[in-house]
């Protein structure tokens, strides 16, 4: 046996199904081997950061079948590595488990400047769960087993495995033997633990009891741990709103009578007003992330924070806890909803409190999202989002991009399926949309998958129309396209002065470029086709590109500043009022 | 600033170190000192680092997020009241044999080569402050080289 062949027997035995990646010297025995085999099926990206968000959207989206997957990115050296850094990157803020396997120059010229070389351990280490480098063929089917068990026990996150091209085509020792069925991971410094501890549990359950304006907090964890249902559940059995980070989303369905919706720098009014006057945050699998926060010394001042993550080092870091519960958030909610202490309250005064602050921006958005139209009759993105939603009855798969398109995604589409939504959130990598969306697909192909980018965004990974053509996959394109980097000329629109440097962006004839890969377009300019071209898009059977002509002045409100805390909320556009907005905030 | 002692247990594999310097880079510490040797478990070795910083909460950020590593075994903070934080110089020093007499007793070191009349080759072993007084009192005039190893650390 040769270390390409044990690598791809673990990887088989690991459940692997799709190969995403690209080819090169480096990598060249292992997939030689692949063909051989014939028993992957081997997606090419057109790039290889493609790749790493390829296998992102198939962990992503599969781990709530009764099929997990982990996705798999291969690619060469040098290059094609440092290609794969920022997916691997956006898979280790997001906690995503994925692997990575690259292909090494020989260990002979290894640290001699070799053609195609890089320190891809060196380069990887801080971005990613866990990195390997095996020196012989005996050690590859331990490392690819192990690598798959650091990669997706705890706190979910990328492992790279980098393998020189010798080990590759090395055979293994005579004495060599390995057993999947009995094999341990050697693991001795790696501990998490699942099970949530009674004693923090119960002094929880007394928090929850005593509050008066209690707030849960549904987080990444959540969708992580497919817990979804029992945090829906929890909620109604306590009787508490549920306020959802923006990884959170899908957990439960969007228009639950408890949702508060998105909370955070662009989250709903209701979620932060309620999060500024709660007397106690219950918070399961999330970070307290600055775009969650705000500015941390004025953030719940009046509340206690019950906190449950899988990840100890989260655990008072940015906001000091009460109780802390280091345990999977499905074993929590699953303890707690069957503790009879736990009681229901018809907590009357907080939940009016809350349809107060419903009501703030409730009539801004309506007419907005009615009226469809910006200045110059060109279309506003929430409309649009919304008009998705309805026709899709918020049943869908929505993979956004990065920017202003995302917050509406995040915020108008009305989530239905559980785990439906995905994004970059951490790292906030424009153009992860595209390629994932694929994984997605590949993922769940009897759902239907949607692809919503920017015109920047987009043409980030454009490149990646070559997959969808080549392997036919059916994912319908939205690009929502406003002449502009969105996002980044609302921040330009309030913090400088409407000084628009550098995000005005001329972009390609988006028809030529789809019809380039054979994959149908259609431009909606007017209100009244954009449910048409939706329809359109739902009845092609295959991937098509919709391209909107969007209001660049248009944008995502209530926002709190960055660095700012949530009584500096801005909740409408700044021409129409005069408040000084304040400085730019410590934070980016 | 307050002087922080972190002990960690690690396992014995190329890339440890590299980790644990780049997880103290990236929250923007300086390292003060760093040793690092073999435990008394084979394959396990032991860590210790000292750098600068008055807030509790940082430090016990820096201890989880060592112990996140899954080559990081364990992790604890050792304070000077419950531990003893020792460090050895070798100084090399140009003095007459005389001038070292009335250190005999008072400091802990010891000549291991005397090269010729006034140049000594010495070892010194004491706490950080001990060296520093013990150097301060001879006269840092006439170091002419030294090396220090850095603060190791154990628990009482």
């Amino acid at each position: 046996m040769t270390g390409k062949k044990l690598l791809l027997k673990a990887l088989k035995e690991r459940g692997v199904k799709y190969l995403f990646g690209y080819i090169g010297g480096a990598i060249m025995p292992v997939f030689d081997e692949m063909e051989k085999l014939g028993s992957f099926k081997f997606i090419m990206s057109r790039h290889e950061q493609g790749a790493a968000f390829m296998s992102q959207g198939l962990s992503r989206a599969s781990l709530s079948t009764a099929d997990p997957q982990v996705g798999v990115c291969m690619s060469t050296s040098g290059p094609g590595a440092m290609n794969l850094v920022t997916g691997i990157a956006d898979a280790h803020m997001d906690s995503i488990p994925v692997i990575a396997i690259t292909g090494q120059v020989a260990t002979g010229v290894i640290a001699t400047d070799a053609f195609q070389e890089s320190d891809v351990v060196g380069v990887m280490m801080p971005i990613c769960k866990q990195t390997y480098m095996p020196l012989h063929a005996d050690e590859i089917e331990k490392t690819i087993h192990e690598g798959f068990y650091v990669a997706t026990t705890g706190r979910g996150g990328p492992v790279v495995i980098d393998v020189p091209k010798d080990v590759q085509n090395e055979q293994v020792s005579d004495s060599y033997t390995f057993d999947q069925a009995t094999f341990r991971p050697h693991l001795p410094g790696y501990f998490y633990s699942p099970t949530p501890e009674r004693e923090p549990v119960q002094r929880a359950i007394e928090l929850i009891n005593k509050s008066e304006r209690p707030v849960m907090f549904c987080g990444h964890g959540v969708i992580n741990s497919n817990a979804g249902e029992l945090l829906r559940q929890f909620a109604e059995k306590v009787n508490i709103p549920v306020a959802f980070t923006l990884h959170g989303i899908s957990a439960m369905p969007a228009d639950h009578p408890l949702s508060l919706g998105m909370m955070g720098m662009h989250g709903t009014v209701e979620a932060n007003r309620a999060i500024m006057d709660a007397d106690l945050l219950i918070s399961f699998g999330m970070r307290f992330d600055d775009r969650v926060t705000g500015k941390l010394n004025e953030y719940a001042q009046n509340a206690d924070v019950i906190h449950v993550e899988i990840d100890p080092s989260e655990i008072d870091k940015n906001v000091r806890t009460s109780v802390a519960i280091n345990a999977d958030v499905y074993r929590t909610l699953h303890v707690l909803l069957g503790d009879p202490m736990v009681g229901y309250k018809p907590r009357r005064r907080w939940l009016q409190k809350i349809e107060g602050f419903r009501r703030v921006m409730e009539e801004d958005l309506k007419t907005e999202i009615e009226t469809g139209v910006g200045d110059d009759n060109k279309l506003l993105m929430k409309s649009i989002i919304a008009q998705l939603s309805d026709l899709t009855k918020g049943r869908d798969l929505i993979v956004s991009d990065v920017g202003q398109h995302q917050m509406m995604a995040a915020r108008f589409y009305n989530y239905q399926t559980t785990n439906s939504w995905y994004a970059s959130g951490g790292a906030g990598t424009m153009g992860c949309s595209l390629p994932m969306a694929i994984g997605v697909k590949l993922a769940r192909p009897d759902e239907r998958v949607w692809s919503i980018s920017g015109d920047g965004g987009f043409q980030m990974n454009a490149q990646e129309l070559g997959t969808i053509m080549e392997h036919n996959i059916d994912v319908k394109i939205i690009i929502l396209n406003n002449g502009y980097l969105g996002m980044v000329r609302q921040w330009q629109t309030f913090f400088f002065d409407g000084c628009y440097a550098g995000t005005p962006m001329r972009s390609p004839d988006f028809k030529f470029l789809a019809q380039a890969y054979g994959i149908p377009h259609r431009k909606v300019e007017k209100l009244q086709d954009i449910a048409p071209a939706l329809q359109e898009a739902i009845d092609h059977p295959g991937a098509m590109v919709l391209e909107f002509i969007c209001d660049p002045a248009e944008v995502i409100l209530p926002m709190v500043p960055s660095g700012g805390g949530f009584e500096d909320m801005i909740v409408s556009h700044p021409r129409k009022h005069n408040d000084n907005l304040g400085q730019e905030g410590e934070a980016a | 600033m307050k002087r922080r002692a972190i002990l960690a247990f690690t396992l014995d594999h190329p890339g440890v170190l590299n980790k644990v310097s780049m997880l103290i880079r990236k929250k923007m510490y300086n390292v003060d000192t760093l040793t690092v040797c073999r435990s008394r478990i084979p394959g396990v070795s032991r860590m210790t680092i000292t750098l600068q910083e008055d807030d509790q909460a940082k430090v016990l950020q820096i201890i989880k997020q060592l112990e996140k590593f899954t080559e990081v075994i364990s992790v604890k903070e050792l304070d000077t009241n419950h531990s003893y934080w020792r460090e050895v110089a070798i100084v090399k020093l140009e003095v007459d044999a005389g001038h070292l007499d009335d250190f005999h007793g008072r400091y802990n070191f010891e000549v291991l080569e005397q090269k010729s009349e006034d140049m000594h080759i010495i070892q010194v072993a004491g706490s950080t402050r001990n060296i520093d007084a013990f150097l301060d009192e001879v006269g840092q005039e006439h170091v002419v080289e030294i090396a220090r190893t850095g603060v190791t650390a154990l628990e009482k």
